[in-house]
C-alpha cells in the first residue's frame, strides 16, 4: 500500500518537474522529438538556456585561397558578419524573415524592428534567434565552407564520454600498477565493477572469436565497448545527448572495425571473397560480387544498428512526453494533466529499457566487431574434402540467389 | 518535421573527422596507459592464482601421501609388534614345553638307570649267592662223598644238578 502510494507520489513529482520544463518547448512550438535527437551546435539546458559551442570552419574564399574561421559561438559567427544562417523553412511558422533564395541574409540586428516578440526571440540566444542558431551557416558572398569542423553537441558529448573513459581507465590502471588487483584481490566497488566488465569483454567477447590473437585486438574492443557504453549512458543523463545516436559517430566506429578486419584478413579470407573454393566454376563470378558486398554490409549494419537503437529509445520517450502536450492542445489543459502520469510512467519504463539497451548495444557492437575480425584472421587448415563441406552452405546460398 | 528528420541522417564531414581523430587518439592513449597495464596485471594475477592453486594441490597431495604413509607405517609397526609378541609367546611356550620334556626325560633316565642298577645288583647278588650255594653244596657233598668220589667228578655232578635247578 505504501509502495503504491509512493509510486503515485513519484509520478506526481515527475509530472510537476517535467511539465514546466516542457512548457517552454511547447511554447516555442511543438515538442519535436526528432529535433531533440538531432545534432546541433549548442548544449540544451532548457529551461535554463542554451550554451552555444565554438564554431570552426575551413572556408575557401572567392579567389580560391583557403582560410580558417574560428568563433566562440554561433552568435558571434553571425553577429561578426562573417557568416549568415540559412534558415530551413518548416510549416508556416517562420515567414522567411531573414532569408531569400540567394542566401542573402539580413543581419540579426535588423530583425529587431519586426516586433516585440521577434526582438525578444532574436535577442534570446546571444543576439540571434533560435532559427538562426539552428540554421545552416554559410559565408556571405562567393566564399564557401569546405568543411565545418564546429564542435557540435554530439561531438561535445562524445568527447565527454572519451574523457570519462580515459579518466576511469587510467585510474584503474594506476590501481593495478600499485599492485592492487595484481598481487592482491581487486579492492572496492570501482575496481571490481570495471574489472568485471573488462574480463567480460576479454573472456566472453574477444577470446571465443579471436583465440590466440586476442591480445592484438583487445585494446580496440575494450575502447569501443567502453566508449559506446559511456556515450549511450550519457544520453540518459539529464541535459545530456547521445553521441551514438548520431550516424556519423557510429559510422566512424564501424569504419575502425572495417579497417581492422581488412588489415587482419588472411590469404584464406581474401581467397574466400574473390575465388571461393569448393563451388562450381560458373558460380564463382556470381558469388564474388556478393562476397564483396558482404564486406561492406557488415560494418554498415554495425553502424546503423547502433545508431537506430540509440535514436529509437529517445524518440519513444520524447513522443510519450509529447503526448501530454498533444492531449493538452486537443482536449484542453485538463486532459494534458490527466494523461501526464500515464505518459511519464511509460516514459520511465522506456527509460529503464534504454538503460538495458545501452549495455546490450555496446555488447553487440563489440561482439560483432570481434566476430568479423575473428572471421577474417582465422587460419583455415582444411583439405579439399572439408572444403566441400564448408561451402555446401555457400553453394546453397548461391543457388538461391541464382534462382 | 521532415526536414529535421533529414538532419538525423545528414552527412557531417567535420564530425566524422573529429570523431575519427579523437577516437584513434583515445584508442592509442588507452592502449598505452590503461589496457596495457590492466591486462598485464590481470594475466599476471591469473597466472599467480593458477600457480598457487597448482602448488596447493600438490601440497595437498603430498600431505595426503604423507598421511597415508604414516598410517601404513603405524599399521605395519603394530602388526610387527603383534608378531613379535606372538613369537615371544610361542617361544616361551616352546621353551617351557622343552624344559618339561627334558625334565621328564631326565627323570625317566634316572628311573631307568636306577632300575638297571638295581637289576645289576640283584644279578650279582644272585650270582654270588649261587656261587656261595654251589660252594656250600660242594663242601657239603665233599664231606658226604669224600671217600668214594674224587673232587672233579663230584663237582660235575653238583654242577649238573644246579643247572637242572630253576634259575631263580
Amino acid at each position: 500500500m505504501i509502495q503504491r502510494a509512493s509510486t503515485f507520489l513519484l509520478l506526481a513529482v515527475l509530472t510537476a518537474v517535467v511539465l514546466p520544463a516542457n512548457v517552454q518547448a511547447a511554447e516555442d512550438g511543438e515538442l519535436d522529438a526528432l529535433h531533440h535527437s538531432a545534432n546541433a551546435y549548442y548544449l540544451d539546458f532548457e529551461p535554463f538556456g542554451k550554451v552555444q559551442l565554438p564554431r570552426i570552419f575551413v572556408i575557401q574564399h572567392e579567389d580560391g585561397s583557403y582560410g580558417l574561421e574560428l568563433f566562440g559561438s554561433t552568435a558571434s559567427a553571425i553577429l561578426n558578419g562573417h557568416f549568415v544562417a540559412e534558415i530551413e523553412e518548416h510549416g508556416d511558422e517562420t515567414d522567411s524573415e531573414t532569408h531569400d533564395a540567394e542566401g542573402a541574409v539580413l543581419e540579426a540586428t535588423e530583425e529587431h524592428a519586426e516586433g516585440d516578440e521577434h526582438v525578444q526571440a532574436a535577442g534570446k540566444y546571444g543576439g540571434i534567434s533560435l532559427e538562426q542558431l539552428e540554421g545552416h551557416l554559410v559565408p556571405p558572398g562567393g566564399a564557401h565552407v569546405v568543411i565545418d569542423m564546429s564542435i557540435s553537441r554530439h561531438l561535445f558529448f562524445a568527447w565527454i564520454g572519451m574523457l570519462v573513459v580515459f579518466v576511469i581507465m587510467t585510474r584503474l590502471a594506476g590501481m593495478y600498477k600499485r599492485g592492487v588487483g595484481r598481487d592482491t584481490a581487486p579492492k572496492g566497488l570501482f575496481q571490481n565493477l570495471f574489472e568485471t566488465l573488462i574480463m567480460f569483454v576479454r573472456d566472453d567477447i574477444a577470446r571465443p572469436n579471436l583465440g590466440d590473437k586476442t591480445d592484438k585486438y583487445l585494446p580496440y574492443l575494450l575502447t569501443a565497448f567502453f566508449f559506446i557504453l559511456t556515450c549511450n549512458l550519457l544520453g540518459l543523463v539529464p541535459f545530456g545527448a547521445t553521441a551514438t545516436s548520431n550516424l556519423m559517430v557510429t559510422v566512424v566506429l564501424a569504419s575502425f572495425t572495417f579497417i581492422l578486419t581488412q588489415m587482419g584478413g588472411t590469404k584464406d579470407y581474401w581467397m574466400h571473397i574473390f575465388w571461393p573454393p569448393g563451388i562450381p566454376m560458373f558460380v564463382k563470378p556470381i558469388l564474388m560480387p556478393v562476397e564483396v558486398l558482404g564486406i561492406l554490409t557488415k560494418p554498415i549494419a554495425l553502424a546503423i544498428r547502433l545508431f537506430a537503437n540509440m535514436t529509437a529509445g529517445h524518440l519513444v520517450i520524447l513522443s510519450l512526453i509529447g503526448l501530454i502536450f498533444s492531449f493538452a492542445n486537443i482536449f484542453g489543459p485538463g486532459a494534458g494533466y490527466g494523461v501526464a502520469p500515464v505518459s511519464i510512467a511509460f516514459a520511465l519504463f522506456i527509460y529503464m529499457l534504454e538503460l538495458l539497451v545501452s549495455f546490450i548495444q555496446a555488447y553487440v557492437f563489440t561482439m560483432l566487431s570481434a566476430l568479423f575480425i575473428g572471421m577474417a584472421i582465422e587460419e583455415h587448415h582444411h583439405d579439399h574434402d572439408e572444403a566441400h563441406g564448408d561451402h555446401a552452405a555457400d553453394t546453397n546460398a548461391a543457388s538461391v540467389l541464382v534462382s | 518535421m521532415i526536414l529535421f528528420a533529414a538532419s538525423l541522417l545528414s552527412p557531417d564531414a567535420g564530425l566524422i573527422v573529429w570523431i575519427g581523430i579523437t577516437f584513434l587518439a583515445l584508442l592509442l592513449l588507452l592502449r598505452r596507459f590503461a589496457w596495457g597495464p590492466i591486462t598485464t596485471a590481470l594475466t599476471e594475477r591469473e597466472s599467480t592464482i593458477a600457480a598457487s592453486m597448482e602448488q596447493a594441490e600438490k601440497a595437498l597431495a603430498e600431505a595426503k601421501q604423507l598421511q597415508a604413509d604414516n598410517t601404513k607405517a603405524r599399521r605395519e609397526s603394530e602388526a610387527q609388534a603383534q608378531a613379535i609378541l606372538r613369537g615371544a609367546r610361542e617361544e616361551a611356550e616352546r621353551l617351557r614345553g622343552e624344559e618339561v620334556d627334558k625334565t621328564r626325560d631326565q627323570i625317566k633316565h634316572l628311573q631307568e638307570s636306577a632300575q638297571a642298577e638295581i637289576e645289576r645288583e640283584k644279578q650279582s647278588a644272585l650270582d654270588s649267592l649261587r656261587q656261595e650255594v654251589a660252594d656250600l653244596a660242594v663242601k657239603a657233598a665233599e664231606k658226604i662223598l669224600h671217600e668214594n668220589l674224587d673232587a672233579d667228578r663230584q663237582k660235575k655232578l653238583v654242577n649238573d644238578f644246579l643247572s637242572d635247578l630253576p634259575k631263580n
